[in-house]
Order: structure tokens, then C-alpha cells, then sequence
């Protein structure tokens, strides 16, 4: 799959989502993870504390890395460690084969290391006729295998126990039974005597220490420990994020790193080496003591081109722990072979962009980030690991240029509101044969895909914007605001009476709303796919279609929609001379619409006349962790007097995400799958969602799975009970 | 014995961070993660312990780190092989024997709370494979030195880590590679003993 072959993704993530085996496994570890991890932090006062600290010391660190990789290497130099600074895979590799022939080296034994995996260090190796074994237990299985590890902590994830009984077998020529116990204890054996045959010990290393050039490794098993004690030599092959400046700066990673990876207080050994220590071996037949000869390299391939990125540098937070996997919606179904050839999920897509296969590689799996930021929530570094994979296809983007078909969609159409807006009304009269009631049900075959266990909304008849001057002639003679509604695509042009709800709530509040007609997309999915430039255009022309309405807010009943011109705008515009200050007065006036409202029955002691039934909330992922709303919508649904009930993992991800529920189907079904099994579960009558394309989703799951539950925008079921109204 | 700090009580603790007050929490962690532990009096009352352990397992071959830079050790170690083991604390003997061995002796400085980890100095060679390669691995500890997490434990390695090994043990090696079933002893010790004695006193009988 790697060595520069092509890659049939599409073919690779079918095959994963066929691999019972597999699902089964990170079904179960995904389900009992987040419980675990948050017993390991039961005995600290505050997990947010602790990361802030973990946060904020490695990005100080970054800021001055090369003094101190100077002051490590110094330290290190001093106490006796030959210390070598390699620039990338090939010129470690070189040095390490120098070293290995110079100390007559025959047998290796290495313990788990990312950075020489990110090279391929071990191939090289066997490649010049070494001996090289690893030894972490599910390392040693795949690697005899010739298989890839799936996860950074829990590399043999992805197999049960007959799979790995045979390549047992099949690596020690006998029949190994499928016995954990036996096989564990089996390959204790077979390890044990390539450690105490081992010329020299390769590790990776959790954190370097500057002051006192020390390394410090955690396992569980323990062969590190051996690794580092019984070769005479031993080789610390590190990258500079490594790095931390103090001895007490360990605690910080190690405080978190345990709880996060492998939901333990501490892992078995947490062992540090601080230059060359005794070692005793036979020599000419007799037990001599000598000095350990100890190498350290430090890895670049990339690394400190990402140190001077102001964005991509806090990969440098980054721990290993891979906790953001255990939380990923997509890495749960797929597993991590489908991202790159090391680093898998999120981070894996962006450390991949930045050192091990390039962008080109980067570019091809990228799109697996769903964007729901669950990783976000729990990396104990704090990356913002979304953004970054923003990020990085915004610099692919503007050094390739979009792919034919996107360019034509997103910069010819899209950047023109005419031409778009003409388009979805052609789509609207268009999709006439295969629509009924109001979803389609029998696309042409070669969409079979999409519409398999969820229909897709129809383009409406009339778009809202059609709608609102009758509409708007209803506002209150004496309002005590004025209110400009940013509708977006899908309350416009797919759901248009969710629009109109939007406004009669607002009304009801003696606000006036207007609606800008020259308002078009707000630019996220060009931004999705990298287009910053015509991401740039869209939000000048929206900036200024609001500044004519005069309005004192801009309300938005889509949270992606309410983030980009919030958050994105004044970012995108930030250099933008002369709309710098429009884009900031702009989006300072943008509110989400559940938010807003909250707050004005809050405030004005609004009451609904009451209303039966049972209702459950699916947070977006947008408005929980984007804009961190999630206590008013349920205030909101409370008022209305139903009963709430909160679902299973409401907060996770419904699979839509943008333009990602149409191309990736396959996997996004199997996520709404388990979401409409959560919702059922509560017994609701209605589910309340307060974003558009969640709607979209959880409605085409229901239309065909569970007709008798309602899907409903906070919105509609406000407007609902607004006396008078229908 | 080569050694990250000669004197961890003197060079390194502190009173406010190095304490006994963190006890129950050190047993509370150390034995959720497998760790099995035990407080004695004194010296005399941890070679007992040790006896008695001795009967539970007979070990034909005992491999003991740190007998040369102390006298309580050495009697404990005599009385081991007095009870009828073969028992190992020269350095080059260790180095022969801890392959083969069934039970390694060593030493803690001391406990870290928040976790139930021992911190211990592993400078020399000796000490290290006593605690890795036998089946079973003893330390004894100073029990009124446990710090309250691992942060306090940092601040006191960073008072005298210029050089060596050192480092934390937590319960036993483990591993959950297959299927995420947890198995004890996968490379080292599947039975991990601490011995915390409350007067480290070397004038005691031991």
C-alpha cells in the first residue's frame, strides 16, 4: 500500500468496514474508553489544569527550539553520549549503519519508536544483513507478520486472538494454540533471548530533557527497561518535539500521558537514562564491567520547518498518546490502516503531511477528518487537530490548485451567488422523477450509495428567500431590535420552513427581521477543501450584503454557518486591507439562534403555552465543541414543557459533516446507524437538533428506519407553540 | 553500587513534599495496579516478611542488588541463603545468574502517591536486571517516604538527577497486545513485592 504504489482508498476503507473482527474489537474499546480514561483522572483536581500546563510548556518550548536542542545536546555531550543531529531518514540511517559497522554490530533489538518507523528504519536495516527484532509484544507480532500496526499504544487492535496465534505459528514453526496466557508467555521466551544475544538497544524516547540531557520512556511490558540495560550499546533515536526543558517538565507529560493512552495512573515502568551506565557482559570468557556506549539522534524530516509554522507548530504538543483515535468517529469504524503508512487518524493525517510521506500522501486521506473536534476535547497537549488538517489543505490548495471538478463547482459557482442560486432552482425542478413526499428515494443507480438507509432531502419547491418579504410585512410594529437573518444554503434552498420558524420566533420576540438578498453561502465548503481565496470573496460579499441591512444583529440558525462568519471571517480577512475592521464589526454581531433566543425568554420572561410529549437533543458537533453551546437549546426545549431525555453519547458526531455524508457514505452510515439505535433507545417522540445538516442527516435515517420519530430544528418546534401561528 | 544519589533522604527529600501523610493512597494505586504491598516496623520485621515469602516460593536462586553499601541488607540476603537458597549480590555473579534466577532483591527510595509507583535508582547494572529478569521482583522502601504525585516526585529526582538511571516501577509488567486482555509478566516480573519499612534505622537486628 505505501512505497509510492497507488492506493485504491475507496477499496481499502469498504475492506475495513468488512473486517468484523476489527469493528467488533474498537466497537468494544471505544465504548468502554472515554469511562476509563476518566477513572485514571478520579485522583486529580482538574484534567483541564493539567493539559493547560502540558499545553503551555510545549508551546513555550517551541518557541525557542533550537536553544533547546543545543542545551540537550551539550548536557547530553557532557556526560559522555555521542550525540548526532540528523537532517532525515536517509542521513540517520547512514550514520546508524556507520555506527553499527564500527562496534561490530550483528543483532538489535529496538523498542517501540515512531520517528525510526516514520523512516522505515527497520527494512534499512535488514536490508544491509542485520539482525533486528522489535520487542513490544504486538510490535514483534505484526512486524513478524509483515503486517502494520493499526493504532500508536494498541498496535494489534485490529486482530483477535486466532490471527495472532497464526502468526505465531507461522513465525516459530509450531502449532501455537490461540491461548493469551501460553502466547504471551511464549514470546517472553523467544524475546528474552534476543535481548541478552543483542548487541545493541535502538529506542524512540517520550520526552528529551534539556537541562540534564536525559530521555525518559513508558512501557508496560517492559522492554524498554531491557532494551536500555542488557545491549552494550544503545541508540535513542528521538524527533525534536520531544524535547522539554526541565526534569519537572517530564511530570507534565507524564501526569497525562498514562491516563490518556492507556487509561492507567502510571504505566508499569517509566524509566530514565541519563548518559552511558555500567553494563556487564562476557568478554573472552570472563564477566567485565564497562561503560555502555550511548548514541542519541535527533530527527528533523520536518520537524523544525513545522516549528517556524505559526499554525502547524503545535504538532509539537503532541504526546503520542493517540487518544484522539479512541474518540474519532471515523478511526472507530475504519481502524488506522486506511491513513498513512505510520501515523494514523487526525494527527495522523497532519504528522504524515509534515514527515513521513509528504503532502501528496496528506492529501489523500485528509478528508477522513470529519471535523466533529471530539479529539479536541481530550488531547492532553490541546491541539487543534481539525484545524490544522485545515490547515494543511490550504497550503496544498494554494501550491496544486483544485482538483477539475471542484474548481468548477466551488470557483465558478459557488463564488457567483447568481449562477449557484440559478443552479439549485434548475436542481429543484430537475429532481422532479425521483422524488416523493419530501425526500428522494430512488436516485440512479450509480448514487445507490448515498441513499442506502437514509433518503436525501429534495431541493424545495420555493427557497426561502422567495418567502421572506411576505414574511417580513409581519414584523412588529414597534420592535425593540432589528434583526438580520443569515440563513444559509439548507435553511434556504432545503428547508426552508425551518427558515421561516426562525423568523416567527424572532417576531414573537418584538424583533424586526429583514433578510439581506444578496446574502449566498457562507463559504464553508470552499474552505472544507482548502480554497481560501474564494473563501475570501464569498465573505466580503456576505459582509457587505449585511452592512446594508442596518441591522443591530445577524442571527444564524446553522451553528457551521454561525462559526465560519464568527470565527473565520475576521481570520480570513485579518491582512485584508480595508476589511479588517468591516469583518470584525461583522462578525461581532453574528449569534446563534438558540443561544439568542435562551437568553431573550431569559431576559423577558417569555413563557410558551406548554406542550406533551418526550423530546432527546443531538448535539452538532459545530455548536458543542465550535461555539461550546449546549445548555441552551436543552434550556430552550425544557421551556416548551416536554420531557427531556438525554440519549447516549448525544454529543457524537451524526456523520454528515459537510460534504462527508455524500463522499464518504459508506462510513457515514454506519455512524448515523448507531445514532438513530441511541435515539430509539430513549423512547422520544421528536428528536431536536439545532443544525440543518444534522437535520439532514438524522431525517433521512429516520424517513427510512424510524418514520414515527420526529426530526425537528429548535425552531420549528418553538414556532409550533407561538400562539396564533400554525 | 554506582548510584544516581548516594543519599536520596539527605540530598534529595524534602520534608514538605516527602511525607507519610500519602500512604493510603500509595497502597490504594499501587494495588490497583497489581503491585503487592507491605509496611513492616523495622528491618528484623521486613527479613520475616521476606522468610516467609522465601517459604511461599522457594527460590533455588536469588539474585540481591545492594548488599555491598549495607549492613542490614547483607543480613537479610545471609538469611535468605541461610534458609536454603542459593543467593547472588557480587555484581559479576548477579550478571551470570539473573537469567536463570527466581526471585530478585532490590531497592526503593521512595512512593509516589497519585499513582502507587516506586521511584527507584538504577544506575548500576546490577540493580536493574535483579527487578527484570526474575519471575519475581522485591523492593524494600523507607515507608515514611511517599511524595503526593508525580509532580512532587519530579521536583525531588530534579534535586539530584545529573547523571545514571532512574526511574518509576508501577505493579508488575503487564501487557494487553491480544485483544486487550490483561497478562502479568510479559518481559519482566509478573509479581512485583514492596516491602516499606517504617524505621530504616541501620542500628536495628536485622
Amino acid at each position: 500500500m505505501a512505497d509510492g504504489k497507488e492506493r485504491n482508498l475507496k477499496k481499502e476503507i469498504d475492506e475495513k468496514l468488512h473486517d468484523g473482527i476489527m469493528r467488533d474489537a474498537l466497537s468494544r474499546f471505544v465504548d468502554q474508553y472515554p469511562a476509563a480514561r476518566l477513572h485514571a483522572y478520579e485522583n486529580v483536581d482538574s484534567i483541564e489544569t493539567l493539559r493547560d500546563d502540558l499545553s503551555r510548556m510545549k508551546r513555550e518550548t517551541v518557541e525557542h527550539i533550537e536553544e533547546v536542542a543545543d542545551t540537550f545536546e551539550r548536557e547530553a555531550k557532557a556526560r559522555g553520549v555521542e550525540f548526532y543531529r540528523a537532517k532525515d531518514g536517509d542521513d540517520l540511517k547512514q550514520f546508524l549503519l556507520r555506527i553499527c559497522e564500527e562496534n561490530d554490530v550483528h543483532r538489535i533489538v529496538k523498542s517501540k519508536s515512531m520517528a525510526t518507523e516514520e523512516i522505515h528504519l527497520n527494512a534499512a536495516l535488514q536490508e544491509k544483513g542485520l539482525h533486528v527484532r522489535e520487542t513490544d509484544l504486538g510490535e514483534w507480532m505484526l512486524s513478524v507478520a509483515g503486517q502494520r500496526p493499526s493504532h500508536m499504544v494498541l498496535p494489534a487492535i485490529h486482530l483477535n486472538r486466532h490471527q495472532c496465534a497464526k502468526f505465531f505459528s507461522d513465525e516459530l514453526q509450531r502449532e501455537i494454540p490461540s491461548d493469551i496466557s501460553y502466547m504471551i508467555h511464549t514470546a517472553r521466551k523467544v524475546l528474552r533471548e534476543e535481548f541478552l544475544s543483542a548487541d545493541m538497544g535502538i529506542t524512540g524516547a517520550n520526552f528529551g530533557i534539556a537541562e540534564n540531557g536525559a530521555i525518559g520512556l513508558v512501557t508496560n511490558e517492559g522492554n524498554a527497561r531491557l532494551v536500555t540495560t542488557l545491549p552494550r550499546i544503545h541508540v535513542v533515536i528521538l524527533g525534536y518535539e520531544k524535547l522539554v526543558p526541565k526534569i519537572t517538565d517530564a511530570s507534565k507529560i507524564l501526569r497525562l500521558l498514562p491516563r490518556n493512552g492507556t487509561c492507567q495512573r502510571m504505566t508499569s515502568y517509566m524509566t530514565m537514562v541519563d548518559g552511558p551506565t555500567p553494563v556487564i557482559r562476557k568478554k573472552d570468557g570472563k564477566y567485565v564491567e564497562e561503560m555502555r556506549k550511548v548514541y542519541y539522534i535527533l530527527l528533523d524530516n520536518g520537524r523544525l520547518k513545522a516549528a517556524h509554522n505559526p499554525k502547524l507548530k503545535s504538532v509539537y504538543q503532541c504526546v503520542r498518546c493517540a487518544s484522539c483515535l479512541n474518540v474519532c468517529p471515523i478511526w472507530t469504524l475504519v481502524g488506522g490502516h486506511v491513513y498513512g503508512h505510520v501515523y494514523s487518524g487526525g494527527i495522523g493525517a497532519i504528522l504524515t503531511g509534515l514527515l513521513d510521506g509528504g503532502m501528496e500522501n496528506f492529501a489523500k486521506f485528509s478528508d477522513l477528518c470529519i471535523g466533529c473536534r471530539k479529539c479536541t476535547t481530550i488531547c492532553p497537549g490541546k491541539i487543534p487537530i481539525p484545524d490544522l488538517i485545515q490547515e494543511l489543505r490550504e497550503t496544498y490548495v494554494a501550491e496544486h490548485g483544485l482538483a477539475l471538478p471542484e474548481k468548477t463547482a466551488f470557483q465558478a459557482i459557488l463564488a457567483n451567488r447568481r449562477i449557484f442560486h440559478t443552479l439549485l432552482r434548475i436542481g429543484s425542478v430537475a429532481q422532479k422523477p425521483v422524488q416523493s413526499g419530501g425526500f428522494i428515494r430512488h436516485l440512479p443507480l450509480f448514487f445507490a450509495g448515498m441513499t442506502k438507509g437514509r433518503s436525501l432531502p429534495a431541493i424545495a419547491d420555493t427557497p426561502l428567500r422567495d418567502r421572506t418579504s411576505a414574511l417580513c410585512a409581519e414584523n412588529p410594529a414597534q420592535p425593540v431590535q432589528k434583526a438580520a437573518f443569515f440563513s444559509g444554503c439548507n435553511l434556504d434552498f432545503v428547508f426552508p420552513d425551518t427558515g421561516v420558524s426562525v423568523i416567527r420566533v424572532l417576531q414573537d420576540l418584538d424583533i424586526e427581521v429583514c433578510y439581506p438578498q444578496e446574502q449566498s453561502c457562507c463559504g464553508k465548503p470552499v474552505l472544507g477543501i482548502g480554497d481560501r481565496e474564494t473563501a475570501k470573496k464569498i465573505a466580503r460579499q456576505n459582509i457587505a450584503a449585511f452592512e446594508a441591512s442596518g441591522a443591530d444583529v445577524i442571527i444564524c440558525a446553522c451553528p457551521t454557518c454561525a462559526e465560519t462568519l464568527m470565527e473565520t471571517y475576521p481570520e480570513l480577512l485579518a491582512e485584508d486591507e480595508g476589511w479588517q475592521q468591516r469583518a470584525r464589526s461583522f462578525a461581532a454581531k453574528v449569534r446563534e439562534f438558540t443561544s439568542f433566543v435562551a437568553e431573550a425568554y431569559r431576559r423577558t420572561g417569555r413563557k410558551l403555552p406548554a406542550a406533551a410529549g418526550k423530546v432527546t437533543y443531538h448535539d452538532s458537533c459545530h455548536l458543542r465543541r465550535g461555539l461550546d453551546i449546549f445548555e441552551e437549546p436543552r434550556e430552550l426545549l425544557q421551556a416548551t414543557g416536554r420531557q427531556l431525555v438525554e440519549m447516549k453519547d448525544a454529543d457524537k458526531c451524526c456523520g454528515m459533516a459537510g460534504a462527508f455524508g455524500v463522499k464518504y457514505s459508506e462510513i457515514s452510515l454506519p455512524i448515523l446507524q448507531e445514532k438513530i439505535t441511541n435515539i430509539k433507545e430513549t423512547g422520544a417522540d421528536t428528536v431536536a437538533v439545532a443544525c440543518p445538516a444534522c437535520m439532514m442527516q438524522l431525517r433521512g435515517g429516520m424517513d427510512q428506519q424510524a418514520p414515527e420519530i420526529r426530526v425537528r430544528h429548535i425552531a420549528d418546534i418553538l414556532a409550533e407553540q407561538l400562539p396564533g401561528k400554525k | 553500587m554506582e548510584r544516581v544519589c548516594k543519599n536520596w533522604a539527605e540530598e534529595a527529600f524534602d520534608e514538605n513534599l516527602v511525607r507519610e501523610d500519602f500512604w493510603d493512597e500509595f497502597v490504594a494505586n499501587g494495588t490497583a495496579a497489581s503491585a503487592e504491598i507491605h509496611r513492616v516496623k523495622d528491618y528484623a520485621a521486613a527479613k520475616e516478611l521476606l522468610l516467609s515469602l522465601h517459604a511461599e516460593l522457594q527460590p533455588a536462586k536469588i539474585v540481591a542488588a545492594g548488599a555491598e553499601d549495607s549492613a542490614v541488607l547483607t543480613g537479610i540476603y545471609e538469611a535468605l541463603a541461610a534458609a536454603g537458597s542459593q543467593v547472588y549480590t557480587d555484581k559479576f555473579a548477579i550478571a551470570e545468574q539473573a537469567p536463570t534466577a527466581d526471585l530478585g532483591i532490590s531497592t526503593a527510595e521512595f512512593g509516589v502517591g497519585e499513582t502507587g509507583s516506586v521511584c527507584i535508582d538504577a544506575y548500576s547494572y546490577e540493580a536493574r536486571i535483579v527487578g527484570m529478569l526474575p519471575p519475581v521482583h522485591v523492593v524494600l522502601m523507607p515507608a515514611k517516604a511517599i511524595v503526593k504525585n508525580v509532580t512532587t516526585a519530579f521536583e525531588v529526582i530534579s534535586r539530584v538527577f545529573r547523571r545514571g538511571y532512574a526511574g518509576f516501577i508501577t505493579g508488575p509488567s503487564r501487557t494487553a497486545d491480544i485483544e486487550r486482555v490483561l497478562t502479568l509478566g510479559c518481559h519482566g516480573p509478573s509479581r512485583f513485592i514492596v516491602i516499606a519499612v517504617e524505621d530504616t534505622a541501620e542500628s536495628g537486628d536485622a
